[in-house]
Order: C-alpha cells, then sequence, then structure tokens
C-alpha cells in the first residue's frame, strides 16, 4: 500500500516535470489573420487559367471527379468555368492537362458570402 | 433486478471522431446493453466508385479514411494496377511506404492527443499535435494538401522527393523518440491513468478473432498477426521490422501497442529514407492515366491500415468503369463488437474503451 501511494507520487512528480519543460518550448502555431503560413509550391489553391495555350481538348472534364470545371469553345476563344461548390482541390485537371493550361495558385481565402461567386468564368475578358 | 433506464450517447459526442450513436441500457450506473446505431456519415463511396472512371474515382479514395488518406490510395490503386498488370518501380514502392508509415505515425499521434484528452488530461493532446505538424507540413511540401493527398498514381508516384526533404524527415526521426519518452513519463505510469484502463474493456484472444478485429487492437489481446509481416506485399519484405504485442488485451495493452508501434514506425521510416536516399530510379511506370485501358477482372489488396485491415476489392468488366469496389476496413469490426466488450462496465468507461479502439466513424459507414 505504502509503495503503491510512493509510486504514484513519483510518477505524479515526473508528469509534472515534463510538463513544466515544455511550457518552455517556442510556439509553434501561427496567429491566422494577422500572420500568414507559409503555404508551399505545390499546394492547390485556386485555378489559374491561359487560354492561349489551352488547346479545348476537354480532358480536364473527363478526369475531374465532382464536375466542377467546363470548358466553352467558340472558335478560337476558349474560356473555363470552374465551380467551386463542387470542386474538392484535388488537382486532377491541373496534373492531366497535356498543355498546362490550368495551374493552381496559392491563394486559399475563397470563402464567400454570394453564391454566385463560386462560379468563377476565366479567360474571358483578354479575348474580348 | 430493477428498473433499467435507456440513454443515447451520442449522435454527436465530442469523443467519437465523426458521428456514432450508442443506446446504451443502464441499470444504475451498469451497463446492460448497448446497441450502435451507425450510417450516419454515409457517403456512397461504394456506389460512386461505379459513375466514375479509374482516374476519377482515385482522389475520393483518400476521403475513405481521412486521418489516413495513403492507405486508401495505395488499396485501389494496387488493385487497379494488378487488373492491368502494370509493374511499378521500386523507387517508387519505397516511397509509397515511406508516406503510408509517415502516415500511420501521424494518426497514431492524434488517437494520443484525442484518447488522452477524453480521460481528461489535456497537455498531451499539445504536444501531440505539435509534433504531428511537421510530418504535416512534409505532406504539403510533397503533396500539396496536408490530408486529401491524390499523390499516388497508377503505375508510381506523382513527383518525385529531394535530398532536402529526406533530410528533414531523419531530422524528425532523430528528435522524436525523445518527445515519445517524454509522452510516457507524463502517462505511463499516471495514477489516474492507469486506474481508468488497467483491467478495462478486456478484448479476449477468442472475442478478437471471433469478431474478425485486426489491427494493433488484436496484437494488444496476443495474436501476432499483421499483414505487412504477413504478406510482405509492397517491399515490407525488404525491411528489418517487428510489430509490437502484448498479451493483457485490456486498455492500457492497447494504449502500450500504439506507442511501441510509433517507435517502429520511426525505424522503418529511416530504413526507408536510407535506401531513397542511396539510391535513383524511375518514380512512375509509363501509364496513360486518362485512357487507362483496364482488362476484365478482379482483385483484393490486403493492407495494414492503423485501424486494421483494409481490403479494397476492385472487379471489372472491361469498360472505364469499375464493375464494382468493395471497402474492408478495420473499424467497422471495432464497432460490432462493442456492445461485448462494454457489457457489465460501468457508464463512464465507455469512451475510456471505445477511444482506445481508436475508431475512425466515416471509415465504419463509406
Amino acid at each position: 500500500m505504502m509503495r503503491d501511494i510512493l509510486f504514484h507520487i513519483k510518477s505524479l512528480i515526473a508528469g509534472h516535470f515534463t510538463v513544466f519543460k515544455h511550457s518552455f518550448k517556442p510556439a509553434v502555431t501561427v496567429e491566422y489573420p494577422d500572420e500568414k503560413p507559409i503555404i508551399p509550391d505545390r499546394f492547390r489553391g485556386k485555378h489559374t487559367f491561359d487560354e492561349n495555350a489551352c488547346i479545348g481538348c476537354k480532358t480536364c472534364m473527363r478526369v475531374c471527379p465532382a464536375s466542377a470545371v467546363e470548358i466553352f469553345k467558340d472558335g478560337n476563344k476558349k474560356t473555363i468555368l470552374f465551380d467551386y461548390k463542387k470542386c474538392i482541390f484535388c488537382g486532377n485537371c491541373k496534373y492531366y492537362c497535356p498543355k498546362s493550361a490550368i495551374g493552381m495558385s496559392k491563394q486559399y481565402e475563397l470563402a464567400t458570402d454570394k453564391v454566385e461567386d463560386l462560379k468563377i468564368e476565366m479567360g474571358k475578358k483578354d479575348n474580348e | 433486478m430493477t428498473e433499467t433506464m435507456k440513454i443515447n450517447i451520442g449522435p454527436q459526442h465530442p469523443s467519437t471522431h465523426g458521428v456514432l450513436r450508442l443506446v446504451t441500457e443502464l441499470d444504475g450506473e451498469d451497463i446492460v446493453s448497448v446497441t450502435p446505431v451507425i450510417g450516419y456519415l454515409h457517403r456512397g463511396l461504394e456506389k460512386s466508385a461505379e459513375s466514375r472512371t479509374y482516374l476519377q474515382y482515385l482522389p475520393m479514395v483518400d476521403r475513405v479514411d481521412y486521418l489516413s488518406g495513403f492507405f486508401n490510395s495505395y488499396a485501389y490503386i494496387t488493385a487497379v494496377e494488378n487488373i492491368c498488370n502494370i509493374d511499378v518501380p521500386k523507387r517508387a514502392e519505397y516511397i509509397r511506404v515511406l508516406c503510408m508509415e509517415m502516415n500511420r505515425m501521424t494518426s497514431h499521434l492524434l488517437w494520443f492527443g484525442t484518447y488522452i484528452l477524453d480521460l481528461g488530461a489535456t497537455s498531451p493532446l499539445f504536444y501531440s499535435f505539435r509534433d504531428r505538424e511537421p510530418l504535416m507540413s512534409l505532406f504539403e511540401e510533397l503533396t500539396g494538401q496536408r490530408m486529401m493527398y491524390n499523390y499516388f498514381t497508377f503505375g508510381g508516384v506523382r513527383f518525385d522527393v529531394t535530398k532536402e526533404w529526406l533530410d528533414k524527415i531523419l531530422k524528425y526521426t532523430d528528435e522524436m523518440p525523445a518527445k515519445l519518452d517524454d509522452y510516457e513519463k507524463i502517462i505511463t505510469s499516471n495514477p489516474i491513468f492507469l486506474t481508468r484502463t488497467k483491467n478495462k474493456g478486456i478484448l479476449s484472444k477468442n472475442t478478437a478473432l471471433k469478431y474478425s478485429i485486426t489491427g494493433p487492437c488484436l496484437r494488444a489481446s496476443g495474436v501476432n498477426l499483421d499483414f505487412r509481416k504477413k504478406f510482405g506485399y509492397s517491399i515490407y519484405n525488404e525491411l528489418d521490422f517487428e510489430p509490437p504485442v502484448e498479451t493483457d488485451g485490456d486498455t492500457f495493452a492497447r494504449y502500450k501497442v500504439r506507442i511501441a508501434e510509433m517507435r517502429m514506425c520511426l525505424s522503418v521510416i529511416r530504413q526507408c529514407v536510407d535506401y531513397l536516399k542511396n539510391n535513383s530510379g524511375e518514380i512512375s511506370a509509363k501509364v496513360n492515366s486518362v485512357a487507362l485501358k483496364v482488362p476484365e477482372g478482379e482483385y483484393t489488396t490486403y493492407v495494414e491500415s492503423p485501424r486494421g485491415l483494409l481490403n479494397c476489392y476492385v472487379k471489372s468488366d472491361g469498360t472505364n468503369k469499375p464493375y464494382r469496389v468493395k471497402w474492408r476496413t478495420g473499424s467497422f469490426y471495432l464497432v460490432q463488437m462493442l456492445p461485448e466488450i462494454l457489457k457489465g462496465h460501468s457508464m463512464h468507461d465507455i469512451m475510456a474503451i471505445f477511444g482506445s479502439l481508436d475508431v475512425i466513424l466515416p471509415e465504419v459507414d463509406r
């Protein structure tokens, strides 16, 4: 009995000492809105589109698991429509584009309060 | 016998990863019976495979069990590769195993933090999340995402690893054993933890085998069954490791097995890094993933995931879409066994026992 109590007291002291030791370790968290985290190069954020490179083969539409991307071809003019309500950011459209016309930027702050803002058409303005 | 009372635990309960309802019949504080109600997180992952091509389904499999996405990818991809007879380069296999073992580490670390939190200790949660963070950053650097990787491809992996990236892992594996020692100093001999876990939720060898329990929970009951060792799939037969086994079968034994498995992971990771540093080679076989031709056939993969045996059965009828995909996950069998293991315990032991099984509900429901 006495030995049990001593063992418990010893282990509690050892535990508390370890916790105390750890309280001097540097912080690893980032205070997000004021301080931005470092984003790696391969990060899959909001898409980019190069309408001059696109050949309109529609591979991106075939590989997308969520049908979130659509290509419109009007003569030489190509536009792309991303539906961010559906997109799961798997990056298939980027990885399998034969001409690397689709890219993914480091932009991750895509929250909005208007549902229309989640459908983003790219490649239109430059051609008009 | 006095009148019993029925109490619902869940569907929303902070101790469950996801949504699980336990209809509990209590006599005073003692449990008479428990009925798990599952299905709240059903997403139809098996059915949705049938309306997608093999490549379209690939990013979705990471979501079967979001804490160990690499294992799901591996199970599905090897099934398809075996039907198509694709030879995977050795370097790619090593990268895959390295990623999977790192993933096992993150999964066990998350389990450790949240399980100890369930028992009322707060500090270890922060330590385990802090030590999990370097691995998540490494995953992000390599694959582009922290959890939904989409990194394995048919025939190999998407990007090669760099020397700097491997050096970072080596640094991590050097630092981590001391941190695991610290965890054990806080928890393993703590009297409150010992009282709550020793001789609680005993899973006997026979019950475990009867309910097809696999993974760390089975090894805590004294059965030395590890599919990495048994089948030596991928390049596991070239690696030197010994899965930890405990014989008590109680909650404490499951805790000890997982802590020992984390140390084992570190040694496997080191061996993989050694190979990758000293050998170069192709990282992917030449496969046209977009127009993948899958001949008629079927295949079942056996993968040892952090939560037990993970099976992926793929049947192909020769078209570009799978005819059937079936997942067998370890968590489902653990939930099925809950009524047996909880019977006779006190109500406040439910979460201490349930937490030690490391059940992930999205994996149960798929």
